[in-house]
């Protein structure tokens, strides 16, 4: 095992997991101080009932100071400044979060302001800005799925100036994350695959990039095992309590992985097709996995290999021999996402041609392939490839994923 | 993959390891808020020049800090209030300790101190009585670190202390600062640290992010004791070592004390033995005790121990034997090891049958499969080398 | 109190200057590649006219600051913070670290995954940033130690290479 030259790790959320862990809210938020909390979730929890739980489960001991439920997928500076507000008026003094991604970087943000009184949250962009903790954050992920739950970073837009500002800070870490399996169990089939994709590639990516180090290695390994063991099974049942439990767990493992080691360019080119075509960043994901572990193959192969013993067994390892395995690692994420494709009846996509939305229009069509890859020479996901792509390498890798072929290796250049 | 039913877990340290991680320091203290941090260390840490190091990583840094490197072996309360002192009157903001043993404690029971007033030292002694965080604390572990010093536990002039608030903000681990121990002392830490990785990835209670800390510790061990035990200019065999033993204080904090380490921990006091070798020998003794009770995490100790391919080629059925077999293999090597330093103490380890029952009580273990004289029996095979 | 002391902040001044020049040397070859490497040029093209960038070491220099002026002519700005209006700031963490980015034992893709260095501004321009520093780099540097010091050491043209690498280098030197 390789001790490399220099690495930091850190995870400084306290975790709280299981099947009725919500009833633990209560006590956390007392040892925090905490006695008004507000909340920040979105539609889509709301809808699914979720809200509800989470408030029968804290009972009549805790007073609710506000309910933000409108958080949009896409939030951005105007939305954190306006909650802020509401946080304000209401005289709430301390953040529950519940949802995904968008509402933990809006209640990161939210917390920036209120915490320093600032009128101007970007003041706070960048590293280390924040010089002390800030009201309690306890965050409580409903999607299986990214992880925000346990990094320090919040991505904040401008959308007015066209700026994406990232805030990056120990302080910004919630104070602990509370993972019910309660919070996933409706969640529907094709979003579940979509989510447990995107924990698998925080996984594979840290184990396979250029931030590895031991523990983040640990933790990715727990990971890619309980999402290869379970995360068909809830696709195909959805009411598997203990599957549920074993993908959330494993979406925290993922996300303190690669908040410690950082992801590649399956991340760099998925944000951006998400940023250009506005398909669900899971869905990227899924499709893109295998092309990043293709693209790297001669540089990281023989990591892409050992990841063949959490993914298919300890049998399936032994009995594979060694210089098949990256390959074999390969083939199983896209036997995967079939897998995922015919549980869902269609609609987990398995290449861009065929990502869809709700009126069945094609999400991504082919000519914006070039826009998706100049935009991908803008994410700093990059730095931590173990190859270098420029646009013409996004464009080639882009061209296939949206077909669905393998790459062509002799396309690769290699550095 | 096993998954409790339901678990908590809390990890405050950040760990900083390899080339140049001191110099990062500053950066970190900054990140922290605090900027004239107190340097506590023993007195051989200032003599083998280990505080020069550090006094050079702040160079360039903007920021003055103060050094004491006087902490004896047995530290008392005196040393506690005169720190407190200084702390105050030179406006210090955060400890830093250097290597493990009574720096450590010493800086950790300061610091309940320095965070509210000296008097607290006596309320926090107990189980989870510090109610609040404290002063960013940094530990700056050496090779005779055993992971203790990175742990929630402290101890202290007859005091045992247990809260996360004792766990440093942030662990240190510079290659500068592991420098060769002799043979004893390196495989006396690195049991002590693999006792309690082990301990913590077979406990019932065990939980996946514990897991990720013990099978990371356990790992690094496996692959770098004998080696730097052979060669001590081994500098990144060293540097390995000192990360897993953190990594062992880290996950161990998140469970339950094991049988090898309370046996062990009583053992090496009462008979003046380094912990770490008595908790070594119990350790194999222990797991096939609670293997013939049914224990089936063993078997999947077998993974950190041995790696992918050994545990994929061994039966199943045979995973659990494989382990244990492996750790007595370790102790066989290191027995060997350096013309056979660690073998005599062993062999020259005299304990008496009362002295053997004596410390089966004292150990407090109280578990189906462990009573008094289950105990002691463990402690008479380890004795006989059985 | 016996065996205390406290000791006052001091200086790493041979270590500092040492980076200072490279610094000068980067800032001042960074200028020149904006003006002959088509890639280059194109980074730059991206970033607003007005627009200053800096990589510096924490906490208190040495920094190279480079800026775009309203007439999207690069220029190297020197050392000096004050009076410059800072749009991204990519800082290194200590001396040392820098110290191992000049001396090339570590790249600025390594340092990166070392969380050596920390980006204060929008981090599209930053990327953009290190594109320009690979392609100084590969300038600048001797084959053997630019393929350490880069990901991939690209399969540039002669002319591009060579012409280019003189190019930079009279410029660097003569400053125009």
């Amino acid at each position: 095992m390789d001790m490399p030259a220099y690495y930091e790790f850190c995870c400084r959320v306290k975790i709280i997991s299981g099947h009725d862990v919500l009833e633990r809210i209560p006590a956390t938020l007392a040892e925090l101080t905490a006695r008004r909390p507000m909340i920040v979730t979105d539609k889509g929890v709301v809808g699914a009932g979720l809200i509800n739980i989470v408030v029968n489960a804290i009972g009549n001991g805790v007073d609710i100071g506000a309910i933000a439920d409108d958080v949009p997928p896409d939030s951005d500076l105007r939305i954190v400044n306006s909650l802020a507000r509401l946080y304000r008026e209401k005289g709430c003094d301390s953040l529950l979060a519940i949802g995904g991604g968008s509402v933990m970087d809006t209640a990161k943000g939210i917390n920036i302001i209120v915490s320093e009184e600032a009128d101007d949250l970007m003041r706070f962009s960048g590293a280390n800005a924040l010089k002390r903790a800030l009201r309690p954050l306890i965050a409580i992920p409903t999607t299986a799925g990214t992880g925000s739950e346990v990094t320090l970073v919040a991505v904040i837009k401008d959308h007015e100036k066209h700026l994406k500002m990232a805030f990056i800070s120990n302080f910004l870490l919630p104070n602990a994350c509370v993972v019910d399996s309660r919070m996933t169990l409706t969640l529907p089939p094709a979003a579940t695959a979509a989510t447990g994709m995107d924990a698998l590639s925080h996984a594979v990516e840290a184990y396979t990039c250029l931030a590895k180090n031991p523990l983040s290695d640990a933790h990715a390994l727990a990971a890619t095992r309980l999402i290869s063991e379970n995360l068909l099974k809830v696709t195909l049942n959805p009411g598997d309590k203990e599957g549920r439990l074993c993908m959330a767990s494993a979406a925290t493992l993922a996300g303190i992985a690669f908040g410690n080691s950082m992801v590649g360019m399956v991340h760099t080119l998925g944000h951006s097709v998400g940023s250009v075509c506005g398909v669900p960043h899971g869905a990227c994901m899924a499709i893109l996995l295998p092309y990043g572990l293709e693209y790297n193959m001669h540089k990281n192969g023989h990591l892409t290999a050992e990841l063949l013993f959490p993914m298919a067994g300890a049998p399936v390892y032994a009995a594979t021999p060694k210089e098949e395995r990256a390959q074999t690692v390969i083939a199983l994420i896209r036997r995967m996402n079939q897998e995922l494709y015919e549980a869902t009846g269609g609609r987990h996509a398995r290449f861009f041609k065929e990502a869809l939305d709700r009126d069945g229009r094609e999400m991504v069509p082919k000519e914006r392939l070039p826009d998706i890859a100049e935009t991908a020479l803008r994410d700093g996901s990059i730095s931590y490839n173990p190859e270098d792509l420029d646009y013409d390498d996004f464009l080639m890798v882009m061209e296939a994923a949206w077909e669905g072929r393998p790459l062509d290796t002799g396309l690769i250049r290699k550095g | 993959m096993y998954l409790p039913e339901r678990y908590e877990f809390f990890c405050p340290v950040k760990i900083n390891s390899g080339n140049r991680a001191l110099e990062h320091v500053p950066f970190e203290l900054d990140a922290l808020n605090a900027r004239k941090p107190l340097v506590v260390a023993g007195k051989d840490v200032g003599e083998r020049g280990l505080v020069g190091v550090i006094i050079d990583a702040f160079k360039d840094s903007g920021l003055a800090i103060g050094v004491y490197d006087g902490v004896p072996s047995a530290p008392d309360l005196k040393l506690i209030r005169e720190l407190f002192n200084i702390y105050r009157d030179r406006g210090h903001d955060a400890l830093i300790a250097i290597g493990g043993g009574s720096a450590a404690d010493t800086a950790k029971v300061l610091n309940i101190a320095v965070s509210g007033k000296p008097e607290d030292i006596e309320g926090c002694a107990g189980e989870n009585l510090i109610k609040k965080p404290l002063k960013p604390l940094i530990i700056v572990p050496t090779t005779a670190g055993t992971g203790y010093e990175v742990s929630k536990y402290a101890f202290f002039a007859g005091r045992d202390y247990a809260s996360h608030f004792l766990m440093p903000n942030l662990a240190v681990i510079d290659p500068r600062m592991t420098i060769p121990e002799d043979a004893v002392t390196t495989a006396a830490a690195a049991l002590f640290a693999l006792t309690h990785a082990a301990e913590a990835y077979t406990c019932p209670g065990k939980n996946p992010l514990a897991d990720a800390y013990a099978y990371t510790a356990i790992q690094l061990i496996m692959a770098n004791l004998v080696n730097v035990i052979g060669d001590q200019r081994d500098k990144n065999g060293r540097l390995s070592l000192a990360n897993a033993h953190a990594m062992a204080g880290c996950a161990f904090s998140n469970v339950a004390l094991g049988v090898a380490h309370k046996l062990g921990k009583v053992m090496g006091d009462l008979c003046h033995l380094p912990q770490g070798l008595c908790m070594g020998m119990l350790l194999p003794r222990v797991l096939e005790r609670e293997m013939s009770e049914g224990g089936y995490h063993i078997a999947d100790l077998l993974l950190p121990l041995a790696g992918f391919d050994t545990y994929a080629s061994t039966a199943a059925d045979m995973k659990a034997r494989r382990a244990v077999e492996i750790i007595h293999d370790l102790l066989k090597d290191l027995s060997a090891a350096n013309g056979g330093a660690i073998s005599r103490i062993w062999k020259d380890i005299q304990v008496s049958e009362d002295t053997l029952q004596d410390i089966a009580q004292r150990a407090g273990v109280n578990e189906a499969s462990f009573d008094i004289d289950g105990c002691a029996k463990i402690l008479r095979e380890a004795r006989e080398g059985r | 109190m016996k065996n205390f002391r406290e000791v006052a902040a001091g200086k790493k001044s041979l270590k500092k200057d040492y980076v200072a020049v490279m610094m000068w040397f980067m800032g001042r070859a960074i200028q020149a590649a904006a003006a002959v490497d088509m890639a280059a040029k194109k980074e730059f093209a991206g970033m607003p006219d007005g627009f200053t960038f800096a990589l510096s070491v924490m906490p208190n220099g040495p920094h190279m600051i480079i800026g775009k002026d309203q007439r999207g002519f690069v220029r190297y700005k020197g050392w000096d913070p004050d009076g410059n209006k800072i749009d991204l700031d990519m800082k290194i963490k200590n001396i040392e670290a820098a110290l191992l980015l000049f001396t090339f034992q570590e790249s600025t893709t390594l340092a990166t995954a070392r969380n050596r260095l920390v980006v204060d501004g929008d981090v599209a321009h930053a990327c953009a940033v290190m594109r320009i520093l690979d392609i100084v780099e590969v300038y600048l540097l001797p084959k053997i130690i630019a393929k350490l010091a880069v990901k991939r050491y690209s399969g540039w043209s002669f002319r591009r290479k060579y012409l280019g690498r003189v190019l930079v280098y009279v410029r660097s030197i003569f400053s125009f």
